[in-house]
């Protein structure tokens, strides 16, 4: 059983390990990239992790977030911390919206419906250029300050001290999470949802509030995105950008939110390191899901705790 | 808009309509047997697609392709069965779906070494290139040939599941395999059958679709997801379910297309957002 106490070890490692990263990586712009992946994966990993809820739609407030945080940047004079936090409550808001009409449907239907608003998302941003730029993107985003204007993010070690900050709060905020009592609701639920149900829970309420704050995690990833690039790309609210952050968590292990942080790291790095050499280097990706799902359902941090839970026949389901 | 615009919209609506039924029936399908959503089903439909392509740039017409193109894909769905989802059987149904998703992964990646990242066209067979006069109106006659083709494969499958011996064993199959395999049906044989049949239907639909969209390696993602809207819409395992949620995007799609092209996609996902708000269960399903 792992340590659920919060603050742990693991949060100081945590800590240490993001100021360590500047010095030990060979460069600093994979350091940010590592952070903002680690960060929208952990709303995959409180999603899947704690209430066992599969998302294939984390791209659309991951891409909701960096639209409005680009938005209210650079047409709107807003600062790089408002900004941030105004993403992330757009992204609490569409994720209980879409999540209302979600939790509705049990199952399988969860997962593709989550599927199915992450492609209503994309069309959106795609029928409103005028908004979002459409294909060419959202560009111009100028990197404000912070900090009563005293630290210009402009400077990419300060950028990457304020996103490693986000990142962090975002890590030790689902660890909180999960160790106090509304994650140990999660966690029956997750288990048995309707033996929850009968202990007098509101399963629905439950999984739409961790549906809300997932879907706020992984908006302020996006905000971090924006910040990151000056840049907003059609491709941040694609099925694929939902796919990204899944995979992320997953290879990473949902047992505990050091998976998605693992998973994000391992996943820039290969596209940092393979991308130039070999186009086609999600191949790999694919065979490592492929590794992880069959073989490592203990490895890469106890993935195997959520796929072996019921370990019932699929056959008589 | 005139009326008769409407009518061709609507019309055009249908055969894009029929495409996406013959899309979603065997994801239906392969659901109402094995209990899981088969992520690989965009894939079947797009690698068929590019097979389609294969087969018109070899022989000169893509009609070979609507027999090629199945079949290719029932031995693709059989292969990624044997190889890789029956070892997952005894898993939650969350390790088949992401078994499929990187079995999609690896479909597009491949597509995409062998034919490159851009899109390609599939020229319409010749036999079919002309238009067909409707009282009035002008139709491609191409369009007429899907709808043709898409009516016919509606029409054998319900047969072949309300009044064939083997639609009753995949009916029984789907309902209760343990009993089935009592009985002494080997109901993995029943799974492995219903599956590539599955993916043939897919192939079908990628077949057909390709000479009117052309073929680009993400057309599978857009595939699949088309699928889940009509699945979530007409209800898992109702074929007719299909047929009315996959006839209304259709027909929604085309007729979008004319009045404002950029938001014509997003209006699928529209009319479900709405159908969903005040029908959770979607237009035929039971709460």
């Amino acid at each position: 059983m792992e340590d659920l106490r919060f603050p742990n070890w693991i949060t100081l490692a945590m800590g240490v390990t993001l100021v360590a990263m500047p010095w030990i990586l060979p460069s600093l712009t994979l350091a940010s990239e590592i952070l903002v992946l680690a960060t929208g994966a952990l709303s995959c990993t409180l999603l899947l992790g704690s209430v066992g809820l599969l998302s294939f739609g984390q791209g659309l407030y991951f891409g909701l977030g960096a639209y409005v945080s680009a938005i209210l940047i650079r047409d709107f004079a807003v600062g790089a911390m408002a900004a941030t936090l105004a993403a992330s409550v757009a992204g609490c808001l569409v994720a209980a919206l879409a999540g209302l009409l979600i939790v509705r449907r049990q199952g399988v239907y969860f997962v593709m419906l989550t599927l199915a608003f992450a492609q209503m998302g994309f069309f959106l941003a795609l029928a409103f250029p005028k908004l979002t730029g459409g294909e060419n993107g959202f560009g111009n985003v100028t990197r404000t300050t912070v900090a009563f204007e005293q630290l210009p993010l402009s400077n990419p070690l300060l950028l990457y001290g304020f996103l490693a900050l986000l990142c962090f709060g975002a890590f030790a905020f689902v660890q909180r999470i999960i160790a106090s009592p509304f994650g140990s609701v999660l966690n029956a639920i997750r288990h048995n949802d309707s033996r929850a149900e009968a202990l007098g829970y509101d399963v629905r309420r439950f999984k739409l509030a961790a549906i809300t704050i997932a879907g706020g995690i992984a908006a302020l990833s996006g905000a971090m995105n924006t910040l990151l690039l000056s840049f907003v790309p059609l491709s941040a609210i694609d099925v694929e950008s939902s796919e990204r952050l899944l995979i992320a968590s997953l290879i990473g292990g949902v047992g505990s939110p050091l998976g998605a942080f693992i998973g994000a790291a391992v996943l820039s790095a290969m596209s940092d390191f393979l991308s130039p050499i070999w186009p086609r280097w999600s191949t790999i990706v694919a065979v490592l899901l492929i590794v992880t799902v069959l073989f490592l359902r203990d490895g890469l941090l106890g993935l195997g705790r959520i796929l072996r839970r019921r370990p019932k026949d699929a056959l008589n389901g | 808009m005139s009326a008769q615009v409407l009518t061709f919209g609507a019309l055009n609506g249908v055969g894009i309509g029929m495409i996406y039924f013959i899309l979603s029936v065997g994801l239906t399908m392969i659901f109402g047997l094995m209990q899981f959503v088969n992520f690989a089903h965009g894939a079947f439909y797009m690698v068929s697609a590019y097979a389609a392509f294969a087969v018109a740039q070899w022989t000169g017409s893509v009609l070979p392709a609507l027999l090629i193109s199945p079949l290719l894909a029932a031995i693709f769905a059989l292969v990624s069965e044997r190889v890789l989802l029956q070892r997952t059987y005894n898993l939650p149904h969350e390790s088949q779906i992401l078994i499929t998703f990187a079995l999609a992964i690896l479909a597009q990646e491949s597509m995409t070494m062998i034919f490159g990242t851009l899109g390609k066209n599939v020229p319409v067979p010749e036999v079919f290139s002309g238009v067909v006069i409707l009282g009035g109106f002008v139709y491609p006659s191409y369009r007429l040939f899907v709808v043709g083709v898409a009516a016919a494969v509606a029409v054998s499958m319900w047969v072949a599941i309300e009044r064939t011996r083997f639609g009753a064993v995949v009916r029984a199959a789907a309902e209760n395999p343990e009993m089935v395999g009592l009985l002494g049906f080997d109901s993995r044989k029943v799974f492995m059958a219903a599956f590539a049949f599955g993916g043939a239907l897919a192939g079908l639909a990628g077949a057909l679709a390709a000479p009117l969209r052309g073929v680009e390696p993400l057309m599978g993602r857009e595939a699949l997801a088309i699928a889940f809207v009509v699945v979530i819409l007409g209800g898992l395992g109702s074929f007719s379910g299909a047929l009315l949620a996959a006839l209304l995007i259709g027909i929604t799609q085309s007729l979008m297309s004319m009045i404002w092209p950029g938001g014509a996609h997003l209006m699928i996902y529209g009319v479900m957002t709405v159908i969903l708000a005040f029908r959770p269960a979607g237009l035929m399903g039971r709460a």
